[in-house]
């Protein structure tokens, strides 16, 4: 059995089959990334908040442009040079455009790295602070977790006395990193009561395990399994039980509906009792020396005397101050908090004025008096450009964005006019990549902050989860960075192994590599319009 | 050269290739299988399953429904362990929580898992290549790599039900913000039942996807010699245009899908709005500034068109059956090739009539109620036409035409409950109720699944060599016909009557209001109410009426009597032409096409049908249209 | 498309003009977006991004894309039934970004109704 027209096209259609499903897969996907692109501008045209324009450095952005154009440009030569029967040709140019598929994803991970260890934070007056934290240390030494990695300065601290767990979930690895913790200050963490159950029916209770018996997961394991066991059990005799309620009520009231009955149908809880087995939904340890354990924001809902994780442990103990330490602040952005304020009426620098920043951080006020002078500066040159309006309003204003957010570049100028901190042209070069360059200018221009827990509306990394800018610009270029190395691995396979392909008929090969071009300049395709969207709009 | 002949010929042709040049092992042959026959029947096997599954979902649903307050009897729960059940029933009741786990996964296990699979995969895998005259698919691994897909999506779906989490929980439509917040509690995100329901969609939808390419490329290029646009049987028209909605509509679902798992894992806001609040954990720690609005747009993009991909495989079959057994043409054969395709086309554009109640705003709204009703006008066509054929025909009431039969007024009432729905004005009182889940549930149970059954009774001999018993038969369809009425129709009554669809207790919380008569809503609760346990006897007695297919379907294949020939039925279209069962390869002449696909009672002809694929004689007259050779007009 | 040696070697100088004009489309783009220094007169609209600026923005990525399919991707001599799939799908997908966009843009809460 041989499937025709596979390197022939068929002449009514004047296709191969190949060729047919690759467009077809490029319509559809189409749909896909035009179903992002849809989400995009539905999500920006609701944006509730200040869309953050332009937030991203061009010129990698730019730079990977070129570089796709290039290998786009490569895979059509190559292409060609297997109509033309040139093999070499083909294996250089191939050899170019996977290799230029290997340095778009390296530049793009290199952006994503970034964004990943960058931090912003939304206070509750709705002011934006974005910068580096910094690390926990002890006695100027840094901290490192269970897997070794520094701990950013950024979690909750509790002094916890007692930990509950529940029996029915806990978090493995929750319960090994607290012990790790406890080890690391000395502190015991010990069962706090004797567990005694009935474990089987008719029999007396036997002791699971006695009172100072040591956290483990063994040790919680084991109570699981109890429990659920006489869970299990348990539910079981209920079920029986009310199955011959309902029958007895059934057999006692002829032709009655259950709902006319149900208020007297239930079950004997007390003639059950002698074959229930025993439930322990919670076990509870007692810290002896009450110690400090960090927690991620994220997984606990705090509270100043007992807080509870994502998997339902409730820690009891004093909340100690947990602030969010940046160890350099990058940007200040009051965007949000004006939009905020015109929306109720007040004017922007009242509300910049009230803020808490303000209002705690000299520097900030100190930043926002230049920042100002600045501004001025820039709306006179647009006023001498541009001239003013009949009424007197000048013809173009500078935007939201220029006038109330001081970004890593205002501050870097700032730094350069007040302290003089000056750094060289290769440094400087690097930061139109790398974003700003803490280690050269310091913390003259980039200052220190300490955010109180209290303070926080929301905080997270320059991820997904920051604002939906960010989350759409991660879904999109990641999901195009995946058809990237899917493109890029389909043409390395035609040029490392389209040898025998070629030899045994050259047209077949060239078509193929026409196939994986058709979706390689769709992927570019895919870019051209991404950059402008994400890079410049 | 008859019919007969040319099978009979090249059947021992076909022994011998059969010999020489394949011969796979077991596990190549049945399991990792690239025979579109094979992995049609895998399809089905699979499919069939995962509906018995989705039916017993739906009968511990109709449990609650009926009787809230008793424990769910053994013969139900004898399923799951008794831990499950601990953890999920409240002294053996149905909670609200595991019903609406239940009803999430009952409606994605029968849209996603069960239907689609059986009427695209398992019937359009295994009859459209033997239609259009091709050997195989145009891309047999990726089909295969299809199935696989398809499974690999439905286990992992499946498998949630065991998890710590439970399996989905927030409608088979997957709503956010409830779907954003469901499973919160979980730490490890990929191993919540809401994640591994997005995960598992991602799946089916690739599967799909690959599916639907490989469907139309088939179609487009391997048609047999002769066979050309208009000769095509309808049946592949409605793969065509099932693939194209494949292809076109499931991609921004499947952007949702990652949107939505995003959200999930990455705490990304996509359809989270600012503000959200939950009684159990306050301000939600999320960026906000999403919009829910959205993820129904894009849903409901994937979800309209989905509709006619369920839809279309049975009106495909039942177009295949009728003509078969009336000895007469399809009527309006063309026209219900332009009405398929305009049906698709529209059913792109239609698809927030389901979001009348959003708040989307009244011009849109407006725009999309019209298109809505224009929908109906192809869907009409078709339906008519089929009544049509009926007309005037020597009827067989074999085992597929009595199912074909009660497809038509089904979907019928189906189709019809339907349009007071396209209004905006009518949706302000229907939305949400049972009204709308009678609806579609006569559309998709007594109509598509019907449409299907009668796929399954008219190929199997093809599929087996055996004909299905037709007693058992009768056996599972009347009763199957009354109780799937006694199920729905009152659901018709209750919706109008204001009953919402998401009650686990069917209402039986508005009863204690009822007793005050001020109360009109929980007195027209108690007027209605005791329906429910006239549906829930519907649903068990249709669970009985299965079993007679599971016997029939089983038995037949090992005892059932043996086919004469290789065309049982008599019919015209090319899947008749192969050996009984056809081999790998298919084909054992070369196939080439003279004639439309239904060639029945020609006046000119002796028998009372002509195949597409039998020689024109020389002598007899050439009637127009039919070209005398196929291959010099035609394609190659 | 093009299969003689003679045609393709042609067409190598197309594709070669092709990738000038995407390179300087796309230094156009950022210069567009960023009017820096006396390139001032480029910025179009109001000062700063607006909608001005999406759309020649829009525009030179279309002009961009259209360039690399129809030269790149052979659409300029392709089969009927390529462009019906291809075009089908832009044009679906302009339905779904149109509508959302119709949808996000008439709200149900009409504010002169509330005021």
């Amino acid at each position: 059995m041989e499937i025709p027209y596979i390197f022939t096209p068929r002449k009514d259609t004047g296709l191969v089959n190949s060729k047919i499903a690759i467009w077809l897969f490029l319509a559809s996907e189409v749909m896909l990334f035009g179903g992002f692109f849809s989400a995009y501008v539905y999500l920006r045209l609701g944006a509730d908040y200040p869309w953050p324009e332009r937030s991203l450095p061009v010129l990698p952005g730019l730079i990977n442009t070129f570089v796709l154009i290039a290998s786009s440009v490569t895979v059509v030569f190559a292409w060609a040079a297997l109509k033309m029967r040139k093999w070499r040709q083909f294996q250089v140019y191939m050899a170019i455009t996977v290799a230029c598929a290997a340095l778009f994803m390296v530049l793009k991970g290199i952006e994503y790295y970034l964004k990943f260890h960058h931090q912003a934070v939304r206070l509750h007056d709705y002011s934006i602070v974005e910068g580096h934290l910094g690390y926990e240390k002890e006695d100027g030494k840094l901290v490192l977790d269970r897997k070794g990695h520094p701990i950013e300065e950024n979690m909750i601290r509790i002094k916890a006395e007692k930990i509950s767990f529940s029996t029915k979930r806990y978090h493995a690895a929750w319960v090994e990193e607290m012990l790790a913790e406890a080890s690391h200050h000395q502190a015991e963490i010990n069962l706090e009561a004797d567990i005694t159950l009935v474990v089987e029916e008719g029999k007396p209770a036997i002791e699971i395990a006695k009172a100072g018996a040591p956290l483990s997961l063994e040790l919680l394991n084991k109570i699981k399994d109890v429990h659920i066991a006489a869970l299990a059990h348990n539910s079981q005799l209920r079920t029986v039980a009310l199955r011959e309620a309902w029958k007895t009520a059934h057999e006692a009231n002829p032709g009655k509906k259950d709902r006319e009955l149900s208020e007297g149908v239930g079950i004997d809880m007390e003639a059950l009792k002698p074959s229930m087995l025993g439930e322990i939904p919670s076990v509870t340890f007692v810290v002896a020396s009450p110690v400090e354990l960090l927690f991620k924001p994220r997984d606990i809902k705090e509270g100043p005397s007992s807080s509870t994780l994502r998997d339902d442990t409730v820690i009891t103990g004093k909340m100690e101050d947990s602030p969010m330490v940046f160890h350099y602040v990058d940007a200040i952005d009051f965007q949000w908090l004006v939009m905020k304020a015109e929306k109720k009426g007040i004017a922007a620098e009242t509300a910049i004025e009230n803020s808490w920043l303000m209002k705690n951080h000299d520097f900030v006020r100190e930043a926002w008096e230049w920042h100002l002078k600045q501004t001025a500066k820039k709306q006179k040159a647009l006023n001498d450009r541009y001239g003013f309006k009949k009424d007197g309003t000048p013809v173009r204003v500078l935007t939201e964005k220029e006038l109330y957010r001081m970004g890593w570049k205002d501050l870097a100028e700032k730094g350069v006019d007040t302290k003089g901190v000056k750094i060289s042209g290769f440094d400087k070069l690097k930061e139109e990549f790398m974003g700003p360059n803490y280690d050269a200018r310091g913390n003259e221009t980039f200052e220190e902050l300490s955010v109180p827990r209290d303070q926080i509306r929301y905080a997270s990394k320059f991820t997904p989860s920051w604002n939906n800018y960010y989350a759409i610009y991660f879904t999109i270029t990641g999901l195009h960075g995946l058809h990237v190395i899917g493109g890029a691995l389909v043409l390395l396979y035609y040029l490392l192994f389209g040898r025998k392909m070629y030899l045994s008929n050259p047209e077949w090969l060239a078509n193929r590599v026409e196939v994986g071009g058709l979706f390689w300049h769709f992927v570019d395709l895919i870019w051209i319009f991404a950059f402008p969207i994400f890079y410049l709009m | 050269m008859s019919a007969k002949a040319a099978s009979h010929d090249s059947h021992d042709h076909h022994d011998d290739h059969a010999d020489h040049h394949h011969n796979p092992g077991w596990l190549a042959k049945y399991v990792f299988s690239t025979d579109h026959k094979t992995i049609g029947i895998q399809y089905g096997i699979t499919a069939l399953l995962f509906l018995a599954f989705g039916f017993y979902l739906m009968m511990v649903m109709r449990w609650s429904i009926a009787y809230p307050h008793q424990p769910l009897p053994d013969w139900m729960g004898w399923i799951f362990s008794d831990t499950w059940k601990s953890r999920w029933l409240q002294d053996g009741k149905v909670t609200g929580e595991t019903y609406n786990m239940f009803g999430a996964m009952h409606g994605t296990i029968m849209v996603f898992l069960g239907i689609v699979p059986l009427g695209f995969g398992a019937f359009g895998n295994y009859v459209t290549p033997l239609q259009i005259g091709a050997v195989d698919m145009a891309f047999p691994k990726l089909n295969m790599v299809s199935y696989w897909t398809y499974l690999a999506g439905g286990l992992v779906m499946c498998a949630s039900f065991f998890m710590e989490s439970g399996a989905a929980k927030s409608g088979w439509t997957n709503y956010s913000p409830l779907a954003g917040f469901a499973d919160g509690q979980i730490v490890n995100q990929w191993l919540a039942g809401q994640t591994q329901w997005l995960i598992g969609l991602v799946l089916l939808i690739t599967s799909s996807l690959l599916g639907s390419v490989n469907f139309i490329t088939t179609i487009i290029n391997l048609r047999a010699r002769g066979m050309t646009w208009m000769r095509l049987p309808f049946f592949v028209w409605a793969m065509l245009v099932t693939g194209f909605l494949l292809l076109l509509a499931f991609p921004p679902l499947e952007a949702a899908g990652i949107m939505q798992l995003m959200d999930r894992v990455a705490h990304s806001s996509f359809f989270m709005p600012s503000g959200l609040f939950t009684k159990a954990d306050g301000l939600a720690d999320l960026a906000g500034g999403g919009s829910p609005l959205l993820f129904q747009h894009l849903f409901w993009f994937l979800g309209h068109p989905e509709v006619y991909v369920l839809l279309l495989p049975a009106i495909a079959c039942v177009a295949e059956i009728i003509p078969v057994n009336t000895r007469k043409p399809l009527w309006g054969y063309k026209s219900m090739v332009y009405s398929v395709l305009i049906l698709g086309f529209l059913s792109f554009i239609v698809w927030a009539h389901h979001m009348y109640m959003t708040g989307m705003g009244s011009s849109v709204s407006t725009f999309f109620q019209t298109t809505t009703v224009l929908i109906s006008i192809p869907s009409v066509v078709i339906i008519t036409a089929l009544l049509i054929s009926l007309w005037g025909g020597s009827i067989r009431f074999t085992p597929p035409m009595l199912w074909a039969c009660a497809f038509i007024p089904m979907f019928g009432i189906g189709g019809l409950t339907g349009l007071p729905l396209a209004f905006n004005l009518v949706g302000l009182h229907l939305h949400d109720t049972y009204y709308v889940i009678g609806h579609f549930h006569y559309v998709v149970a007594p109509g598509i699944l019907f449409g299907l059954f009668a796929g399954v009774h008219h190929w199997y001999p093809k599929i087996t060599g055996r004909y299905t018993n037709s007693f058992l038969n009768h056996l599972h369809f009347w009763p199957s016909l009354v109780c799937m009425n006694v199920l729905f129709f009152p659901m018709l009554v209750q919706g109008m009557a204001g009953f919402h669809r998401r009650w686990y207790n069917g209402g039986d919380a508005y009863l204690e209001k009822a007793a005050d008569s001020a109360n009109v809503f929980g007195n027209i609760v108690r007027e209605h109410i005791d329906l429910n346990i006239v549906m829930s006897y519907g649903a068990w007695a249709l669970a009985v009426a299965q079993i007679p297919f599971i016997i029939n379907f089983l038995l037949a294949w090992k005892m059932g009597r043996k086919v004469e020939n290789d065309n049982p039925w008599d019919a015209t279209t090319l899947e008749w032409a192969t050996p009984t069962p056809p081999g790998h390869g298919n084909f054992t002449f070369d196939v080439a096409i003279y004639r439309g696909p239904y060639e029945y009672s020609r006046p000119d002809c002796d028998k009372d049908y002509l195949p597409q694929w039998q020689v024109p004689d020389k002598n007899a007259r050439v009637s127009e249209g039919e070209s005398e050779v196929a291959a010099s007009k035609d394609t190659h | 498309m093009a299969d003689s040696i003679e045609e393709i070697q042609k067409s190598k100088k197309t594709y070669l003009a092709v990738f000038g004009a995407l390179l300087v489309g796309t230094v156009l783009t950022v210069l567009v977006a960023e009017a820096p220094g006396w390139l001032y007169w480029l910025d179009v609209g109001e000062h700063g991004f607006d909608k001005w600026d999406a759309i020649v923005g829009m525009l030179i990525a279309g002009t961009k894309a259209s360039l690399v399919a129809v030269i790149f991707m052979h659409l300029n001599h392709e089969k009927k039934l390529i462009y019906w799939v291809f075009f089908g799908a832009i044009f679906f997908f302009a339905c779904l970004a149109g509508l959302l966009a119709l949808a996000k843009g008439s709200p149900i809460f009409d504010y002169l109704f509330y005021k």
